[in-house]
């Protein structure tokens, strides 16, 4: 017995031995920057949409370090849902990278901090300088107060309707260009309990889809009038989210209530929901589920005003930040994240729309029709592109925290769906108001 | 050399059955009702989500049958070798146990100290450290980065590790505490009379009494620190240096869920703490009760 014990007790001993110098192992090297030794510079990117990424950069970033044998990446993937946080945290402590993904839902928030170089400098001077689409760098500009560009885009995405092919070939039902023959479609497709020819997304991440859907109903052109008053509470919008209420339990699962984006996609890829509301993005998550040639998607149906109207996406891209030791490197990368090639190799990876203009000429955007009708869509000149108030900083609270419960009593039948925006567009108005008032000196 | 082995009839009522001896429990309905029916349906309550997890980890993509059949490893081969869990595993490893050494080690000298010795300022020590279980790690973020940053461990293990043990140790030190305090004193002072130091004394009396102790806050300390997402992700900005709860939240993406790869990261996460929680759990209840009803 106390053989074993001794036997025991060593084991142990060792055991804690290696795991510490494993850990003393791990504690090498050191992020964001410096030489080699071997006169190689490091810059450190992080992806903010680390996992389902990862190797789309792990190839971007081997094909980056055999162009430019002098620079070394370090990639670092950061969970989409703490990037804001880590990326507040790293500013608060001076860690930040020297390149990081940012969209414009946030770029605000960085840019307050100081955190970021403006980047119309280096593009003016850079060989991807008139390649980048120019409505997504008047996006970019619009969401920070100084109108300057704070980051480099390189992919957007438009809200679109995911559908089953053969549930609607089924009920002999055609993708619906209007709202009328979209309401008419999801009566003709719910079969319940067995086939539900809609899903609502009344959990976290409502309030954005539901305006993209009020907006393209409605066709009021922005989202905010002349006096700043917001347009959000117009009858029209309200009777777009009544109707939509209407559909819950209906022609909906009853779960929808508290749908947030996996719980959404996981109803629609268990093959029970015949149609969804969401955005590009999703694409490789329905061809697992399906297969390419069951799948396809419409952009949002036009409204009685008979013009396209979309809320736009937010746009995805790259920073540099203004603590990098290394800007040199870091914009070169960034130069070769967003050239036609690699742009293209991204996007036709994600299932989104290149921010290249070259890129958006390959041949794999005409190999899906879905993509190609939304590339058109946002290249028509016809159709009205309302710009949400991203620049707002309360602007993600009020689509969120505030707001969302709201909806789900509207779904439950215990608010007025006028009542609702009402209040929503109060908030956004107060918010606007607020923020005219800070900048206009 | 043969042993003669008495066997004495137990005394028998008239109805032929020992005194005190139980119904067959298989035909006492009443029992049946009252205990195992609530605890089946308990049971099955705290499973299905297990279930699911194994379902979900088990079965195809795009798959809707409620059991995993055909089985397939696809999951665990994406979090394993796509995704990158065998090094957020082994990081995880690293840091659950060197913190589970330094919470034990650090809990069993303060909780003697605090157990032993009557010193000014002991029950306000107490007192405060009680209190530090209410500051939410969140809010001690910023500040443990900034420390963390001057000394140079940004990036390490040991950001983690050091986090963790302190972060445990509060619980853990009251804890023990409790256990020294019921292992008598004068036990230590007889081995001290015998010609023990305290330390020896310490070592050959006190020590293997304390095994429930060291198990409970052990296996706490271990479990919290393989759990921990905040600390792992803020002070790591390394991929090969990211820990497991990480490497879970890479399944959901922006506009992709990956429910396959999540339940099997899930039962790669869940499978260490299961194993001790089955190791540990007969000095667990023990060593909860000891710890925290003596003072």
């Amino acid at each position: 017995m106390r053989r074993i014990t001794k036997v025991c007790s060593a084991a142990v001993a060792a055991l804690a031995l290696c795991v510490t110098a494993a850990a003393c192992g791990s504690d090498s090297g050191g992020g964001g920057g410096g030489g080699e030794g071997s006169g190689a510079t490091t810059i450190t990117f992080w992806d903010n949409n680390g996992g389902v990424r990862t190797p789309i950069y792990q190839e971007l970033i081997k094909r980056f370090e055999a162009a430019n044998p002098t620079i070394k990446v370090e990639y670092v993937g950061i969970p989409i849902a703490s990037v804001q946080q880590k990326y507040d945290t790293a500013i608060a402590g001076g860690e930040t990278p020297d390149v990081g993904g940012v969209t414009t839902s946030y770029l605000a928030n960085l840019t307050g901090q100081q955190a970021l170089e403006p980047a119309d400098a280096w593009l003016a001077g850079s060989a991807v300088n008139g390649k980048v689409l120019d409505s997504m760098l008047a996006s970019v500009k619009q969401a920070t107060p100084d109108g300057k560009l704070y980051m480099v885009p390189a992919t957007s995405n438009l809200d679109v309707v995911w559908y089953q092919k053969d549930k609607l070939a089924e009920a002999g039902v055609e993708a619906p260009e209007t709202w009328d023959e979209f309401f008419t479609a999801v009566g003709k497709l719910t079969k319940t309990p067995d086939q539900y020819g809609w899903t609502i997304r009344g959990g976290a991440g409502s309030i954005f889809q539901l305006l993209a859907e009020a907006y393209a109903y409605s066709g009021v052109t922005e989202f905010f009038d002349a006096s700043g008053k917001s347009t959000v509470n117009d009858p029209a919008n309200a009777e777009l989210v009544g109707k939509i209420a209407a559909l819950y339990k209906k022609a909906t699962p009853e779960a929808d209530v508290t749908n947030d984006f996996p719980k959404m996609v996981a109803q629609f890829t268990s093959g029970k929901v015949a149609m969804m509301h969401h955005n590009l993005g999703s694409y490789n998550d329905h061809v697992k589920a399906f297969g390419a040639e069951k799948i396809d998607a419409y952009p949002l149906p036009v409204g009685a005003s008979g013009k396209r109207t979309i809320v736009a996406n937010p746009v995805d891209g790259f920073g540099v930040f203004k603590n990098s030791e290394h800007k040199e490197a870091a914009w070169k990368f960034v130069e070769f994240l967003v050239s036609k090639e690699n742009n293209s190799y991204w996007n036709q990876q994600t299932g989104q729309i290149p921010a290249n203009k070259d890129a958006q000429q390959d041949a794999w955007i005409d190999e899906r029709p879905y993509l190609k009708s939304a590339v058109e869509v946002l290249a028509d000149p016809a159709t009205v592109v309302v710009s949400p108030p991203y620049h707002l900083p309360q602007f993600s609270s009020i689509t969120k925290a505030d707001t969302e419960p709201l909806f789900q009593k509207v779904l439950l039948g215990q608010m007025k769906p006028q009542e609702f925006l009402d209040t929503m567009g109060q908030m956004l108005t107060e918010a606007q108001a607020e923020w005219k008032k800070s900048h206009s000196n | 050399m043969a042993t003669e082995v008495i066997v004495r009839d137990r005394p028998r009522t008239a109805a032929g059955t020992p005194p005190g001896a139980r119904k067959d429990p298989r035909k006492d309905r009443g029992r049946v009702l009252r205990l195992y029916v609530p605890l089946g349906l308990y049971l099955v309550f705290t499973l299905v989500p297990f279930y699911w997890m194994i379902v979900f980890a088990l079965r195809p993509t795009g798959s809707t049958a409620p059991v995993p059949w055909p089985i397939t490893f696809e999951h665990f081969d994406t979090v394993w070798n796509d995704i990158g869990y065998a090094v957020f595993f082994k990081n995880s490893v690293i840091v659950g146990v060197l913190s589970l050494f330094f919470t034990t080690g650090i809990a069993l000298m303060g909780g003697y100290a605090l157990a032993r010795f009557r010193f000014r300022g002991r029950t306000v020590f107490l007192v405060v450290l009680l209190c530090t279980q209410f500051i939410p790690g969140a809010m001690m973020l910023i500040p443990l980065f900034t420390i963390f940053k001057g000394l140079g461990l940004i990036n390490s293990l040991w950001s983690l590790v050091i986090a963790g043990t302190v972060f445990n140790l509060p619980l853990s030190i009251i804890l023990m505490s409790g256990f020294v305090s019921s292992v008598p004193f004068q036990v230590e002072e007889a081995a001290m009379v015998d010609g023990c130091t305290r330390g020896r004394a310490f070592l050959a009396v006190v020590l293997p009494q304390l095994r429930p102790g060291l198990v409970a806050v052990g296996s706490f300390a271990f479990i919290d620190t393989w759990n921990t997402f905040l600390f792992a992700l803020m002070f790591i900005s390394r991929q090969d240096n990211f820990t497991i709860p990480v490497g879970l939240s890479y399944t959901i993406g922006e506009y992709s869920a990956d429910f396959g790869a999540l339940a099997a990261g899930g039962v790669i996460a869940a499978v260490p703490v299961v194993l001790v929680f089955a190791v540990i759990q007969r000095y667990l209840v023990h060593g909860l009760s000891a710890g925290a009803v003596k003072g």
